[in-house]
Protein backbone atom coordinates (compact mmCIF):
# COMPACT_ATOMS: atom_id res chain seq x y z
CA UNK A 1 0.00 0.00 0.00
CA UNK A 2 2.51 2.40 1.23
CA UNK A 3 4.16 1.61 -2.26
CA UNK A 4 1.82 2.96 -4.14
CA UNK A 5 2.78 6.40 -2.48
CA UNK A 6 6.31 6.45 -3.67
CA UNK A 7 7.91 6.63 -7.40
CA UNK A 8 9.63 3.70 -8.16
CA UNK A 9 12.43 3.61 -10.48
CA UNK A 10 12.47 1.00 -13.66
CA UNK A 11 13.96 -1.72 -11.66
CA UNK A 12 11.37 -1.15 -9.07
CA UNK A 13 13.55 -0.05 -6.26
CA UNK A 14 12.07 3.14 -4.33
CA UNK A 15 13.32 6.29 -5.41
CA UNK A 16 13.62 8.92 -3.41
CA UNK A 17 11.40 11.83 -4.61
CA UNK A 18 12.57 14.86 -2.39
CA UNK A 19 15.50 17.65 -1.39
CA UNK A 20 15.04 19.79 1.13
CA UNK A 21 16.71 23.11 2.65
CA UNK A 22 18.58 23.81 6.03
CA UNK A 23 16.41 27.03 7.00
CA UNK A 24 17.75 27.69 10.40
CA UNK A 25 20.90 26.44 12.64
CA UNK A 26 20.77 26.57 16.18
CA UNK A 27 23.35 25.52 19.23
CA UNK A 28 23.29 26.47 23.20
CA UNK A 29 26.01 25.37 25.52
CA UNK A 30 23.94 24.15 28.55
CA UNK A 31 20.79 23.15 29.87
CA UNK A 32 18.08 25.76 29.34
CA UNK A 33 19.48 28.44 27.89
CA UNK A 34 18.39 30.09 24.48
CA UNK A 35 19.24 28.46 21.59
CA UNK A 36 21.55 30.88 19.82
CA UNK A 37 20.87 31.69 15.90
CA UNK A 38 24.09 30.64 13.51
CA UNK A 39 24.69 30.93 10.42
CA UNK A 40 26.78 27.79 10.04
CA UNK A 41 27.39 25.04 12.72
CA UNK A 42 30.49 22.41 12.19
CA UNK A 43 29.63 18.94 12.93
CA UNK A 44 32.45 16.16 14.34
CA UNK A 45 31.50 12.56 13.30
CA UNK A 46 31.12 10.13 16.25
CA UNK A 47 30.54 13.70 18.89
CA UNK A 48 28.21 16.08 18.20
CA UNK A 49 28.13 19.84 17.34
CA UNK A 50 30.70 22.39 18.25
CA UNK A 51 29.75 24.73 20.98
CA UNK A 52 26.33 22.52 21.87
CA UNK A 53 25.39 21.16 24.67
CA UNK A 54 25.14 17.62 23.83
CA UNK A 55 28.98 17.38 22.16
CA UNK A 56 30.00 14.31 23.75
CA UNK A 57 32.81 15.58 26.10
CA UNK A 58 30.66 18.54 27.13
CA UNK A 59 27.75 16.78 28.30
CA UNK A 60 26.15 20.19 29.83
CA UNK A 61 22.43 19.08 28.06
CA UNK A 62 19.10 18.51 30.09
CA UNK A 63 19.39 14.91 28.86
CA UNK A 64 23.46 14.49 29.38
CA UNK A 65 22.96 11.97 32.61
CA UNK A 66 21.33 9.96 29.73
CA UNK A 67 23.63 9.49 26.70
CA UNK A 68 22.38 8.68 23.40
CA UNK A 69 24.59 8.51 20.20
CA UNK A 70 21.52 10.18 18.26
CA UNK A 71 21.17 13.46 20.15
CA UNK A 72 24.75 14.10 18.48
CA UNK A 73 22.69 16.64 16.09
CA UNK A 74 18.79 17.06 16.41
CA UNK A 75 16.77 18.23 13.68
CA UNK A 76 12.88 19.52 13.43
CA UNK A 77 10.61 20.13 10.68
CA UNK A 78 10.01 23.79 9.14
CA UNK A 79 6.91 23.04 8.23
CA UNK A 80 5.43 21.72 12.24
CA UNK A 81 5.95 25.10 12.77
CA UNK A 82 3.48 26.07 10.02
CA UNK A 83 1.04 23.54 11.43
CA UNK A 84 1.34 24.79 14.95
CA UNK A 85 0.06 27.72 14.07
CA UNK A 86 -2.36 26.68 11.61
CA UNK A 87 -3.66 24.03 13.81
CA UNK A 88 -3.06 25.20 17.14
CA UNK A 89 -2.54 29.22 16.67
CA UNK A 90 1.02 28.61 18.44
CA UNK A 91 3.65 30.92 17.59
CA UNK A 92 6.73 29.16 18.12
CA UNK A 93 9.91 30.09 16.56
CA UNK A 94 12.64 28.11 15.15
CA UNK A 95 14.53 28.68 18.20
CA UNK A 96 12.24 27.72 20.49
CA UNK A 97 12.12 23.97 19.73
CA UNK A 98 15.40 23.18 20.67
CA UNK A 99 16.48 20.97 17.64
CA UNK A 100 19.61 22.11 16.25
CA UNK A 101 18.45 22.15 12.55
CA UNK A 102 15.26 23.43 11.03
CA UNK A 103 14.99 22.22 7.57
CA UNK A 104 12.31 22.18 5.14
CA UNK A 105 10.86 19.96 2.58
CA UNK A 106 12.69 16.73 4.26
CA UNK A 107 9.99 13.88 5.62
CA UNK A 108 12.04 13.08 8.67
CA UNK A 109 9.54 10.23 9.72
CA UNK A 110 10.72 8.82 7.04
CA UNK A 111 13.98 8.78 7.84
CA UNK A 112 14.70 6.73 10.50
CA UNK A 113 17.14 4.15 10.55
CA UNK A 114 18.06 6.29 7.30
CA UNK A 115 21.18 7.56 5.73
CA UNK A 116 21.25 11.18 4.51
CA UNK A 117 22.96 13.99 3.41
CA UNK A 118 23.06 17.60 5.10
CA UNK A 119 25.17 19.89 3.19
CA UNK A 120 28.22 17.74 2.93
CA UNK A 121 27.51 15.91 6.39
CA UNK A 122 26.40 12.20 6.76
CA UNK A 123 23.56 11.56 9.09
CA UNK A 124 22.22 8.55 10.22
CA UNK A 125 18.79 8.72 12.39
CA UNK A 126 18.45 6.69 15.39
CA UNK A 127 14.99 7.56 16.28
CA UNK A 128 12.22 10.41 16.13
CA UNK A 129 12.37 12.72 18.50
CA UNK A 130 10.05 12.93 21.30
CA UNK A 131 8.76 16.02 23.21
CA UNK A 132 9.33 16.43 26.78
CA UNK A 133 7.83 18.85 29.48
CA UNK A 134 10.99 20.57 30.08
CA UNK A 135 10.11 22.50 26.55
CA UNK A 136 7.28 23.77 28.47
CA UNK A 137 8.89 24.56 31.18
CA UNK A 138 11.52 26.79 29.03
CA UNK A 139 9.17 28.66 26.35
CA UNK A 140 6.08 28.82 28.43
CA UNK A 141 3.51 27.33 25.83
CA UNK A 142 1.45 24.58 25.75
CA UNK A 143 3.34 22.40 22.72
CA UNK A 144 4.18 18.99 24.60
CA UNK A 145 0.73 18.05 22.96
CA UNK A 146 0.75 19.15 19.51
CA UNK A 147 4.36 17.99 19.52
CA UNK A 148 3.72 14.28 19.28
CA UNK A 149 4.86 12.59 16.63
CA UNK A 150 6.42 15.55 15.23
CA UNK A 151 8.86 16.95 17.73
CA UNK A 152 11.80 15.89 15.59
CA UNK A 153 14.84 13.58 14.79
CA UNK A 154 18.13 12.62 16.76
CA UNK A 155 20.69 11.71 14.52
CA UNK A 156 24.24 10.49 14.73
CA UNK A 157 26.91 12.30 12.90
CA UNK A 158 28.69 9.77 10.56
CA UNK A 159 30.57 12.47 8.43
CA UNK A 160 31.26 15.90 9.99
CA UNK A 161 31.78 19.19 8.36
CA UNK A 162 30.32 22.69 8.09
CA UNK A 163 26.68 22.73 7.51
CA UNK A 164 25.04 26.44 6.56
CA UNK A 165 21.97 28.01 6.25
CA UNK A 166 20.87 27.22 2.48
CA UNK A 167 22.44 23.82 2.25
CA UNK A 168 20.21 21.31 0.65
CA UNK A 169 19.53 17.87 2.61
CA UNK A 170 19.27 14.90 0.28
CA UNK A 171 18.52 10.93 0.86
CA UNK A 172 21.41 8.90 0.45
CA UNK A 173 21.49 7.54 -2.58
CA UNK B 1 29.02 13.36 33.46
CA UNK B 2 26.20 13.75 35.99
CA UNK B 3 23.61 10.75 37.34
CA UNK B 4 20.79 12.82 38.09
CA UNK B 5 19.53 15.63 35.31
CA UNK B 6 20.61 19.36 35.42
CA UNK B 7 17.74 21.08 37.71
CA UNK B 8 19.07 24.42 37.78
CA UNK B 9 20.56 27.24 35.06
CA UNK B 10 24.52 27.57 36.04
CA UNK B 11 25.33 31.22 37.00
CA UNK B 12 28.56 33.08 37.87
CA UNK B 13 28.71 35.65 40.24
CA UNK B 14 30.25 38.63 37.83
CA UNK B 15 30.09 41.49 39.94
CA UNK B 16 28.45 42.67 43.58
CA UNK B 17 27.72 46.16 44.34
CA UNK B 18 26.78 48.23 47.02
CA UNK B 19 23.19 49.12 47.11
CA UNK B 20 23.46 50.99 50.43
CA UNK B 21 21.76 50.63 53.26
CA UNK B 22 22.73 47.16 53.76
CA UNK B 23 21.88 45.92 50.58
CA UNK B 24 24.11 44.12 47.71
CA UNK B 25 23.59 43.95 44.15
CA UNK B 26 24.62 40.55 42.74
CA UNK B 27 24.88 40.16 39.01
CA UNK B 28 24.82 36.50 37.81
CA UNK B 29 26.16 35.47 34.62
CA UNK B 30 26.35 32.42 32.27
CA UNK B 31 29.81 31.32 32.55
CA UNK B 32 30.26 31.85 28.58
CA UNK B 33 28.15 34.76 28.84
CA UNK B 34 25.44 33.52 27.14
CA UNK B 35 22.14 34.85 26.93
CA UNK B 36 20.19 33.79 29.96
CA UNK B 37 16.40 32.09 29.75
CA UNK B 38 13.90 35.22 29.53
CA UNK B 39 12.06 37.12 32.15
CA UNK B 40 8.89 39.00 32.07
CA UNK B 41 9.24 42.40 33.41
CA UNK B 42 9.39 42.01 38.30
CA UNK B 43 9.86 38.09 37.87
CA UNK B 44 11.84 36.39 40.42
CA UNK B 45 14.51 33.49 40.76
CA UNK B 46 15.00 30.96 43.30
CA UNK B 47 18.61 30.95 44.28
CA UNK B 48 20.34 27.11 45.57
CA UNK B 49 22.97 28.41 48.64
CA UNK B 50 25.73 26.49 49.94
CA UNK B 51 23.91 24.58 52.76
CA UNK B 52 21.06 23.61 51.06
CA UNK B 53 19.50 27.09 51.19
CA UNK B 54 17.12 27.68 48.66
CA UNK B 55 15.64 32.03 48.39
CA UNK B 56 14.02 33.85 46.10
CA UNK B 57 14.88 37.32 44.65
CA UNK B 58 13.30 39.56 42.39
CA UNK B 59 14.93 40.37 39.10
CA UNK B 60 15.82 44.43 39.26
CA UNK B 61 16.84 44.78 35.64
CA UNK B 62 15.37 45.19 31.89
CA UNK B 63 14.14 41.82 30.57
CA UNK B 64 15.85 43.31 27.42
CA UNK B 65 19.35 43.34 29.88
CA UNK B 66 19.50 39.32 29.02
CA UNK B 67 22.75 38.32 29.57
CA UNK B 68 22.77 38.67 33.66
CA UNK B 69 20.19 38.26 36.78
CA UNK B 70 20.36 40.96 39.38
CA UNK B 71 19.07 40.35 42.67
CA UNK B 72 19.40 43.02 45.34
CA UNK B 73 19.41 41.56 48.74
CA UNK B 74 19.20 43.17 52.14
CA UNK B 75 21.27 41.56 54.95
CA UNK B 76 18.90 40.67 57.44
CA UNK B 77 20.73 39.26 60.86
CA UNK B 78 17.90 38.45 62.01
CA UNK B 79 16.30 36.14 59.23
CA UNK B 80 16.35 32.95 57.76
CA UNK B 81 20.63 32.75 56.89
CA UNK B 82 20.21 33.57 53.14
CA UNK B 83 20.97 36.82 52.83
CA UNK B 84 23.70 36.44 55.37
CA UNK B 85 25.29 33.71 53.02
CA UNK B 86 24.65 36.03 50.40
CA UNK B 87 26.82 38.96 52.09
CA UNK B 88 29.00 37.40 53.78
CA UNK B 89 30.38 34.35 51.79
CA UNK B 90 29.27 34.20 47.91
CA UNK B 91 32.23 36.15 45.95
CA UNK B 92 33.26 37.33 43.10
CA UNK B 93 33.29 33.80 40.63
CA UNK B 94 31.60 31.77 42.68
CA UNK B 95 28.97 29.31 41.16
CA UNK B 96 25.34 29.54 42.06
CA UNK B 97 22.61 27.23 40.70
CA UNK B 98 19.08 29.43 40.04
CA UNK B 99 16.03 28.22 38.67
CA UNK B 100 13.98 29.42 35.62
CA UNK B 101 12.60 33.33 35.98
CA UNK B 102 8.77 32.55 37.21
CA UNK B 103 5.97 35.28 37.96
CA UNK B 104 6.58 38.93 36.89
CA UNK B 105 3.87 41.66 36.20
CA UNK B 106 1.17 41.56 33.97
CA UNK B 107 1.98 44.83 31.55
CA UNK B 108 -0.60 43.92 28.98
CA UNK B 109 -1.29 47.21 26.98
CA UNK B 110 -5.33 47.28 28.04
CA UNK B 111 -3.50 49.46 30.79
CA UNK B 112 -2.53 52.05 30.31
CA UNK B 113 -1.79 53.20 33.89
CA UNK B 114 0.35 51.79 36.72
CA UNK B 115 0.50 52.49 40.44
CA UNK B 116 3.29 50.54 41.99
CA UNK B 117 4.15 50.62 45.81
CA UNK B 118 7.26 48.81 47.08
CA UNK B 119 8.08 49.39 51.15
CA UNK B 120 12.19 49.18 50.80
CA UNK B 121 13.75 46.68 49.54
CA UNK B 122 9.94 45.50 48.17
CA UNK B 123 10.61 48.20 44.97
CA UNK B 124 13.02 45.85 43.08
CA UNK B 125 10.07 43.89 40.82
CA UNK B 126 9.33 47.56 39.95
CA UNK B 127 12.80 48.57 38.51
CA UNK B 128 12.41 45.55 36.30
CA UNK B 129 9.11 46.56 35.34
CA UNK B 130 9.84 50.54 35.54
CA UNK B 131 12.72 50.17 32.90
CA UNK B 132 10.73 48.09 30.48
CA UNK B 133 7.86 50.56 30.38
CA UNK B 134 10.07 53.28 29.64
CA UNK B 135 12.05 51.81 27.01
CA UNK B 136 8.40 50.51 25.21
CA UNK B 137 7.77 54.42 25.65
CA UNK B 138 4.73 54.05 28.31
CA UNK B 139 5.47 55.98 30.66
CA UNK B 140 2.20 56.77 32.76
CA UNK B 141 3.14 55.21 35.33
CA UNK B 142 4.32 56.10 39.29
CA UNK B 143 6.64 54.54 41.83
CA UNK B 144 5.92 55.39 45.41
CA UNK B 145 8.68 53.62 47.38
CA UNK B 146 8.28 53.62 51.00
CA UNK B 147 11.25 53.93 52.86
CA UNK B 148 12.65 54.85 55.99
CA UNK B 149 15.32 57.66 55.50
CA UNK B 150 17.51 58.37 52.86
CA UNK B 151 16.24 55.14 50.02
CA UNK B 152 18.73 51.75 48.95
CA UNK B 153 19.29 51.17 45.20
CA UNK B 154 20.24 55.40 44.86
CA UNK B 155 21.90 54.39 41.79
CA UNK B 156 18.93 52.22 40.09
CA UNK B 157 16.41 55.26 40.90
CA UNK B 158 17.95 57.90 40.02
CA UNK B 159 16.42 57.36 36.62
CA UNK B 160 13.22 57.21 37.71
CA UNK B 161 13.99 60.48 40.25
CA UNK B 162 15.24 62.43 36.46
CA UNK B 163 12.21 61.53 35.22
CA UNK B 164 9.46 62.26 37.82
CA UNK B 165 8.05 58.46 37.98
CA UNK B 166 9.47 58.11 41.57
CA UNK B 167 7.71 59.32 44.55
CA UNK B 168 9.47 58.74 47.89
CA UNK B 169 7.82 58.25 51.54
CA UNK B 170 10.27 58.98 54.10
CA UNK B 171 8.72 57.46 56.93
CA UNK B 172 11.82 58.25 59.40
CA UNK B 173 9.48 60.22 61.03
CA UNK B 174 7.09 57.83 61.71
CA UNK B 175 4.45 59.44 59.53
CA UNK B 176 3.58 56.46 56.97
CA UNK B 177 1.56 57.36 53.82
CA UNK B 178 -2.07 57.00 53.33
CA UNK B 179 -2.11 53.77 51.64
CA UNK B 180 -5.28 54.25 50.39
CA UNK B 181 -4.99 58.03 48.87
CA UNK B 182 -1.98 55.96 46.37
CA UNK B 183 -3.83 53.84 45.60
CA UNK B 184 -7.42 55.96 44.63
CA UNK B 185 -10.69 54.56 43.33
CA UNK B 186 -10.95 52.10 40.66
CA UNK B 187 -10.12 53.03 37.23
CA UNK B 188 -10.64 51.13 34.43
CA UNK B 189 -7.15 51.98 32.78
CA UNK B 190 -5.17 52.17 35.81
CA UNK B 191 -3.40 48.75 37.43
CA UNK B 192 -1.97 48.34 40.68
CA UNK B 193 1.29 46.25 42.08
CA UNK B 194 2.80 46.22 45.62
CA UNK B 195 5.80 44.24 47.19
CA UNK B 196 6.26 45.18 50.53
CA UNK B 197 6.49 43.65 54.30
CA UNK B 198 3.55 41.99 55.65
CA UNK B 199 1.72 45.21 57.08
CA UNK B 200 2.25 47.22 54.24
CA UNK B 201 0.87 44.67 51.94
CA UNK B 202 -2.23 43.90 54.32
CA UNK B 203 -2.99 47.95 53.91
CA UNK B 204 -2.40 47.54 50.55
CA UNK B 205 -5.09 44.73 50.15
CA UNK B 206 -7.37 46.38 52.35
CA UNK B 207 -7.19 49.86 50.08
CA UNK B 208 -7.08 47.58 47.08
CA UNK B 209 -10.42 45.47 48.04
CA UNK B 210 -12.84 47.32 45.43
CA UNK B 211 -10.68 46.91 42.22
CA UNK B 212 -10.91 44.29 40.02
CA UNK B 213 -8.69 41.39 41.20
CA UNK B 214 -6.73 41.16 37.69
CA UNK B 215 -5.57 44.90 37.68
CA UNK B 216 -4.17 44.28 41.70
CA UNK B 217 -0.56 42.26 41.97
CA UNK B 218 0.59 41.80 45.37
CA UNK B 219 4.35 39.85 45.64
CA UNK B 220 5.06 39.47 49.11
CA UNK B 221 8.77 39.22 50.53
CA UNK B 222 8.01 35.27 51.31
CA UNK B 223 6.44 34.41 47.97
CA UNK B 224 3.25 31.54 49.09
CA UNK B 225 3.64 27.64 47.85
CA UNK B 226 2.72 27.41 44.39
CA UNK B 227 -0.34 26.55 43.01
CA UNK B 228 -1.45 22.89 43.33
CA UNK B 229 -4.57 20.88 42.11
CA UNK B 230 -7.04 21.85 44.68
CA UNK B 231 -8.22 18.01 45.08
CA UNK B 232 -4.70 17.12 45.29
CA UNK B 233 -4.11 15.60 48.81
CA UNK B 234 -0.57 14.40 49.83
CA UNK B 235 -0.21 10.66 50.28
CA UNK B 236 2.94 7.84 51.78
CA UNK B 237 4.75 6.86 49.03
CA UNK B 238 6.64 3.01 50.33
CA UNK B 239 9.14 2.02 48.29
CA UNK B 240 9.80 -2.03 49.09
CA UNK B 241 13.22 -3.31 48.12
CA UNK B 242 14.89 0.01 49.57
CA UNK B 243 12.24 0.12 52.80
CA UNK B 244 11.90 3.93 52.82
CA UNK B 245 8.78 5.98 53.16
CA UNK B 246 8.64 9.19 52.10
CA UNK B 247 5.65 11.81 51.44
CA UNK B 248 4.29 13.05 48.32
CA UNK B 249 3.02 16.77 48.51
CA UNK B 250 -0.17 17.62 47.24
CA UNK B 251 1.05 18.86 43.77
CA UNK B 252 3.94 17.45 43.75
CA UNK B 253 4.66 14.63 41.01
CA UNK B 254 6.23 11.38 42.56
CA UNK B 255 9.00 11.77 40.38
CA UNK B 256 10.04 14.87 42.25
CA UNK B 257 9.97 13.29 45.60
CA UNK B 258 11.72 10.21 44.57
CA UNK B 259 14.89 12.43 43.15
CA UNK B 260 14.01 14.55 45.72
CA UNK B 261 15.30 11.78 48.12
CA UNK B 262 18.07 10.70 45.22
CA UNK B 263 16.20 7.52 43.66
CA UNK B 264 17.47 7.90 39.90
CA UNK B 265 14.62 7.08 37.99
CA UNK B 266 15.29 7.31 34.15
CA UNK B 267 12.44 9.88 33.00
CA UNK B 268 12.40 11.58 29.56
CA UNK B 269 9.32 13.37 28.72
CA UNK B 270 7.97 14.09 31.76
CA UNK B 271 4.67 13.88 30.29
CA UNK B 272 3.20 10.45 30.45
CA UNK B 273 4.45 9.77 26.78
CA UNK B 274 7.67 7.89 26.86
CA UNK B 275 7.16 5.30 29.29
CA UNK B 276 10.77 5.63 30.27
CA UNK B 277 10.03 6.41 33.70
CA UNK B 278 7.82 3.45 34.66
CA UNK B 279 8.04 1.32 37.54
CA UNK B 280 5.85 -2.06 38.98
CA UNK B 281 3.82 -0.41 41.98
CA UNK B 282 2.36 -3.56 44.61
CA UNK B 283 -0.03 -2.04 46.84
CA UNK B 284 -2.93 0.89 47.10
CA UNK B 285 -4.72 2.76 44.12
CA UNK B 286 -2.46 4.55 41.47
CA UNK B 287 -3.95 7.21 39.08
CA UNK B 288 -2.68 6.56 36.12
CA UNK B 289 -2.71 10.25 34.08
CA UNK B 290 -0.09 8.39 31.25
CA UNK B 291 -1.53 7.88 27.62
CA UNK B 292 0.81 4.92 27.37
CA UNK B 293 -0.08 2.47 29.50
CA UNK B 294 -2.64 -0.53 28.25
CA UNK B 295 -4.87 -1.52 31.21
CA UNK B 296 -3.41 -4.86 31.73
CA UNK B 297 -0.27 -2.66 32.32
CA UNK B 298 -1.83 -0.65 34.29
CA UNK B 299 -2.76 -3.31 36.37
CA UNK B 300 1.05 -4.04 37.55
CA UNK B 301 3.20 -0.13 36.54
CA UNK B 302 2.65 3.32 36.67
CA UNK B 303 4.65 6.09 34.87
CA UNK B 304 5.96 8.15 38.25
CA UNK B 305 6.19 11.43 36.12
CA UNK B 306 2.65 11.53 35.96
CA UNK B 307 0.60 9.19 38.24
CA UNK B 308 -0.78 10.17 41.56
CA UNK B 309 -2.46 8.24 44.44
CA UNK B 310 -5.92 7.89 44.90
CA UNK B 311 -5.35 6.54 48.65
CA UNK B 312 -3.31 7.73 51.57
CA UNK B 313 -0.74 5.02 50.74
CA UNK B 314 1.26 3.52 47.48
CA UNK B 315 3.80 1.13 47.76
CA UNK B 316 6.15 0.89 44.27
CA UNK B 317 8.71 -1.93 43.75
CA UNK B 318 11.74 -0.02 43.96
Amino acid sequence: MLDTLTPKSATGAVVPSWTGVVRYLHITPRAFLPMREMPELTLVAGKGIEGDRYMIGREEGFYSHKPEEGRQVTLFEYETLIALKRDHNIDLGPEEHRRNVTVSGVPLTHLVGRQFWLGETLLESTRLSIPCRHIEEITGKAIFDPLINRSGLNCKILQGGTVRVGDAVRNMQ
Amino acid sequence: MSALPITKVRTIVDKIEDGGQGIKLFSLVDPDHWELPPFRPGAHIDLHLSGGLVRTYSLCNDPVDNKRYVVAVKREAEGRGGSIVLHDEVKVGDTIGVTLPRGGLDLSTDVTRFTFVGGGIGVTPFLSAAAWLKRMGRSKFTLHMIARGEPPLAELLAPLRKSGHLVIHDTSSGQRPDIAALVGRPLSDVALACCGPDGMIDDFEQASRDWPADRVHIERFVPPPLPVDPDAKPYVLALAKSQREIIVAAGQTMLSALIDIGVDVPASCCGGICGSCKVDWLEGQPVHRDRVLSPAERERSLLVCVAGSAKDRLVLDL
